[in-house]
């Protein structure tokens, strides 16, 4: 499948849903994908079946505070010269890229780098959404050693890594990022395609451009996209989509500690007759409760849109009386086996209790999915469409 | 005595104030030239009043006229655009996703050099002489009199744009510029995007600003006149010639702070209904709560200050559906006194179901006496719910505050709203956004990425609240009447510990005419 320019911007909309709250705004890194597109043309989407056990395949992203690349911009050749810096300095050809993470704009940055090089990337990603921590993406929960590894900072200095523990590379990297204006490109993880086929969350990149095309189509409100994306998400890697809850929110607050931003938002019902459902931020929406009940939780996918235009709503730009769906999505089974769970369950965020699967959860707090569809179906207020002015 | 003007798209408002008291109200049609529509107002408020014009000692005047030239790409100069960054930013040109149309408008002149400067201070890369040498030359030789200038990080160091400025004006005397330091805050792009859009508006400022003068002397005021800006502060005539752009959102603006005036109330929502829209804005300390999201002006991404507004699709020209569950956003707009039912139209509009409901008496009410009186109940209902939700999402906690209905379609509001802890519509609320004019103060504003670290907080916050009120007294603010309006402080993610984006506003009155600057 050739992935050209004119599906970025829904990749873009997919990869926000995505997100689940977290990951930035993708637009930076949706500026150069598109010139990366017009210069070189369309690239190879391939998808890892299809890949050869012996091809070689190296992860590429944007690593350090997204704040900086707000004025320290990325070159359009950054990502391609990352990755020929990589072949170079450990003498591989590197036949194909991948992403760290669908989640927000570093989903496109292999496109960039696949573009200029003329290799196919991978459709798939190491997250199926958007997580803080590089321990947390699939490739090293697989085996895969971060390094071999190149970072590459604006001014095109390359520094090579070479810890195989992933937390000693990590704060290398991030240190290196830091002295060289606060984001670098890093070609890490590397593998084989026969690796890769067991490290990745597969399909997602093509995935989040019918994600991306499902919300721009149906635009509407909240209620009215779930049928389309119930059954979207039926045909994934994903499970079930479970509506959690439609409502307002009453409360919002959030802090930065540690370089995350923590916070708690409250949702009420529309007319008062649910308990509100508290979700739990850190960076991304990790947990979703009524009352003391947990309805969903990390790794599963929590989602919040608006209720009118079904746009998927960043963290940090929730607030107060906004009207919002949250959407719970169960995550991709390579999460849920107990290995994995060791790196992306709740108490990997500090939270005490042990991970169910949402769609126990779900169905406890809410007898049927049906039902409370139905339910919330009838209490949603007429709203007229709005006039944007700006 | 002063007199504020708004030049909205339809109507030009104006106010003769004695301190806070309303000597006389205008509302006029705009003009197609502007000027005639400003003269026709100043004519009725002085010979309404009675009042000398040598009694009036300033004039303050709101103008949608820069943000209609944008989004209608009229007026617009041809820009040069110099982005100092590279080697960051290589192959993303300034420009980049802007709806061709504009970018046409302003000639696609774009130019990237080395330079800049890090989050952390230090140098992003040296400023190369021979790429500044090559930019003016082209620059010269295609004969563009107009540059916009934007580096990395120039809101914590100017210093790139300002050597890059300064060798343009010496090589092409009379050339106009905009350094991006002077009119955005952090984030490259949309700096950028609005030092340009400010840039492609210098001549056409000139042109308006000119106008001004001359109709007020032809009017025989011989006073200082200002213009209103999009944070409820006034620039004097020099310094909108230089930051036009700065005008951008200066109507609702302008609204919100003449409903603080005429309440007394500091924090409150207002509600501003039009003909065909409702603005809904909050008062935080007797100014507009900001927007903190991206503002897209005539399609182009900016960081502008703009206050935070929700438009709701309802105004009093509003049509209503059959059985009155739906309204707007369709609008009859101005034409509602053609076209509305109780003006012998034959449209239903929100308008009508008031006059029906016999709560206000507009037009002749013998039109709307047969209308079914549960279209009537639905309809009211339907304008109650839609305010109270908008209302609702714009609240700041869950703390009912006061409501101020202002604007000419207030009259939709035919009962108390439950999102409100207090109702009120002032005295002169048609007119709140000449009288927001009128009373707008001279402000400064700075914003800086420090290290609390390096820098302890209240040190930082210090040095950037005295350069904010230098800048406020630059603009013409009397020093004694200085004040800190604001302070917002946000700390950076993933960035050390006690990276922080400080941003301090201060605002004073205006400066005694004697005074010097």
């Amino acid at each position: 499948m050739k992935l050209g320019s004119d599906s970025l911007a829904d990749l873009s909309l997919g990869a926000v849903f995505l997100a689940t709250g977290g990951g930035g705004d993708p637009y930076v890194a949706y500026l150069v994908a598109q010139k990366a597109l017009e210069t070189y043309g369309p690239v190879e989407l391939i998808a890892p079946q299809d890949l050869d056990d012996d091809a070689f395949i190296v992860t590429v992203g944007g690593v350090g505070a997204p704040t900086a690349s707000l004025e320290l911009l990325p070159s359009l050749d950054e990502a391609v010269n990352t990755v020929k810096e990589f072949e170079k300095r450990f003498d591989r050809k590197v036949d194909a890229v991948v992403s760290f993470e669908i989640g927000g704009g570093n989903s496109l940055i292999p496109i960039v780098a696949a573009a200029g090089l003329g290799i196919p990337v991978v459709d798939g990603d190491g997250m199926g959404r958007a997580l803080p921590e590089a321990q947390m993406m699939t490739y090293p929960i697989s085996g895969v050693s971060p390094t071999p590894a190149v970072g590459l900072d604006y001014k095109g200095n390359a520094r090579e890594f070479h810890s195989s523990d992933i937390f000693e590379f990590e704060r290398e990297i991030r240190e290196f990022a830091l002295k060289s204006g606060g984001m670098v490109t890093s070609a890490e993880h590397s593998m084989t395609g026969k690796q890769l086929k067991a490290a990745i969350m597969p399909g997602t990149v093509s995935f989040s451009i019918e994600l991306g095309r499902v919300l721009r189509m149906n635009r509407g409100n909240a209620h009215r996209i779930f049928e389309p994306l119930s059954n979207l998400f039926a045909d994934s890697i994903y499970g079930d989509i479970f509506h959690l809850y439609t409502g307002k929110v009453i409360d919002c607050s959030s802090k930065i500690i540690g370089g995350f931003d923590i916070g708690e938002a409250s949702i009420a019902s529309f007319d008062g007759s649910v308990e509100p459902l508290t979700l739990t931020i850190k960076n991304e929406f990790l947990v979703a409760r009524v009352g003391d009940e947990v309805i969903a939780s990390v790794p599963d996918l929590i989602t919040v849109l608006d209720y009118e235009t079904s746009t998927p709503i960043n963290a940090e730009r929730l607030r107060y009386g906004q009207r919002v769906t949250v959407y719970g999505i169960g995550c991709p089974s390579f999460y849920r086996s107990d290995h994995a769970l060791k790196f992306v369950a709740p108490r990997c965020f500090g939270f005490d209790f042990d991970y169910q699967p949402i769609e126990t959860l779900a169905s406890r707090a809410v007898p049927s999915n049906k039902k409370s569809m139905e339910g919330a179906r009838a209490e949603s207020p007429k709203i007229v469409p709005q006039e944007n002015s700006q | 005595m002063r007199i504020g003007i708004d030049v909205g798209g339809t109507h030009t408002d104006a106010v003769l104030l004695d301190g806070d008291a309303v000597i006389s109200s205008v509302k006029a049609l705009t003009s197609a030239d502007v000027t005639t529509g400003i003269l026709e107002a100043l004519e009725h408020l002085l010979s309404d009043s009675g009042i000398n014009e040598s009694a009036v000692e300033a004039v303050m005047l709101g103008t949608t006229q820069f943000t209609n030239a944008v989004v209608e790409r009229r007026q617009l100069s041809k820009v040069a655009a110099i982005r100092i960054g590279l080697p960051s930013g290589e192959g993303l040109p300034p420009m980049l996703g802007w709806p061709a149309d504009i970018s046409e408008s302003l000639g696609n002149h774009v130019y990237s050099i080395h330079g800049g400067t890090l989050y952390d201070g230090q140098e992003l890369a040296k400023l190369e002489q021979k790429e500044v040498e090559g930019v003016i030359g082209d620059i010269k030789s295609k004969g563009i009199d107009t540059v916009a200038i934007a580096a990395a990080f120039s809101p914590m160091n100017p210093q790139p744009e300002l050597e890059v400025a300064r060798q343009l004006d010496a090589a092409i005397p009379g050339l106009n510029i905009t350094c991006s330091h002077r009119i955005g805050r952090l984030s490259l792009l949309e700096r950028e995007n609005a030092a340009l859009l400010n840039a492609s508006l210098l001549k056409f400022a000139n042109r308006v600003v000119d106008s001004f003068g001359s109709a007020l002397r032809q009017r025989k005021l011989n006073c200082r006149y200002f213009i209103s800006q999009n944070d409820g502060t006034l620039m004097d005539a020099e310094f909108v010639r230089r930051f036009p752009a700065l005008t951008f959102a200066s109507g609702p603006t302008n609204s919100l702070r003449g409903a603080c005036r005429l309440t007394g109330l500091n924090e409150a929502i207002v509600v501003d209904i039009g003909g065909t829209t409702s603005d809904i804005g909050i008062l935080q300390d007797g100014f507009p709560r900001e927007s903190n999201i991206i503002i897209e002006v005539g399609g182009v991404r900016t960081n502008f200050r703009m206050p935070d507004l929700l438009t709701l699709g309802l105004g009093g020209g509003s049509m209503v559906s059959e059985d009155g569950t739906r309204i707007g956003p369709q609008s009859v707009g101005h034409r509602l006194v053609k076209e509305g039912l109780v003006f012998g139209g034959s449209t239903l509009t929100a308008t009508d179901l008031l006059v029906a409901a016999g709560k206000v008496d507009i037009g002749d009410r013998q039109k709307v006496k047969d209308l079914d009186s549960q279209v009537i109940t639905n309809g009211l209902k339907t304008i109650q719910k839609m305010l109270n939700e908008g209302i609702e999402r714009m609240m700041p906690s869950s703390d009912p505050l006061p409501v101020v209905l202002v604007g000419g379609g207030a009259i939709l509001v035919s009962e108390n709203l439950d999102a409100a802890s207090e109702m009120h519509i002032p005295e002169h609320s048609g007119v709140a956004n000449a009288i927001g004019a009128a009373i707008a103060q001279i402000g400064g504003e700075v914003e800086r990425l420090v290290s609390y670290r390096e820098t302890p907080r209240k040190e930082a916050i210090r040095k950037i609240s005295e350069e904010a009120t230098q800048r406020a007294i630059k603009a013409g603010a009397d020093a004694e009447t200085i004040r800190i309006a604001d302070i917002e402080e946000t700390t950076i993610s993933y960035m050390p510990d006690g990276s922080t984006r400080v941003r301090v506003k201060a605002v004073g009155d205006i400066a005694p005419e004697e005074s010097e600057r």
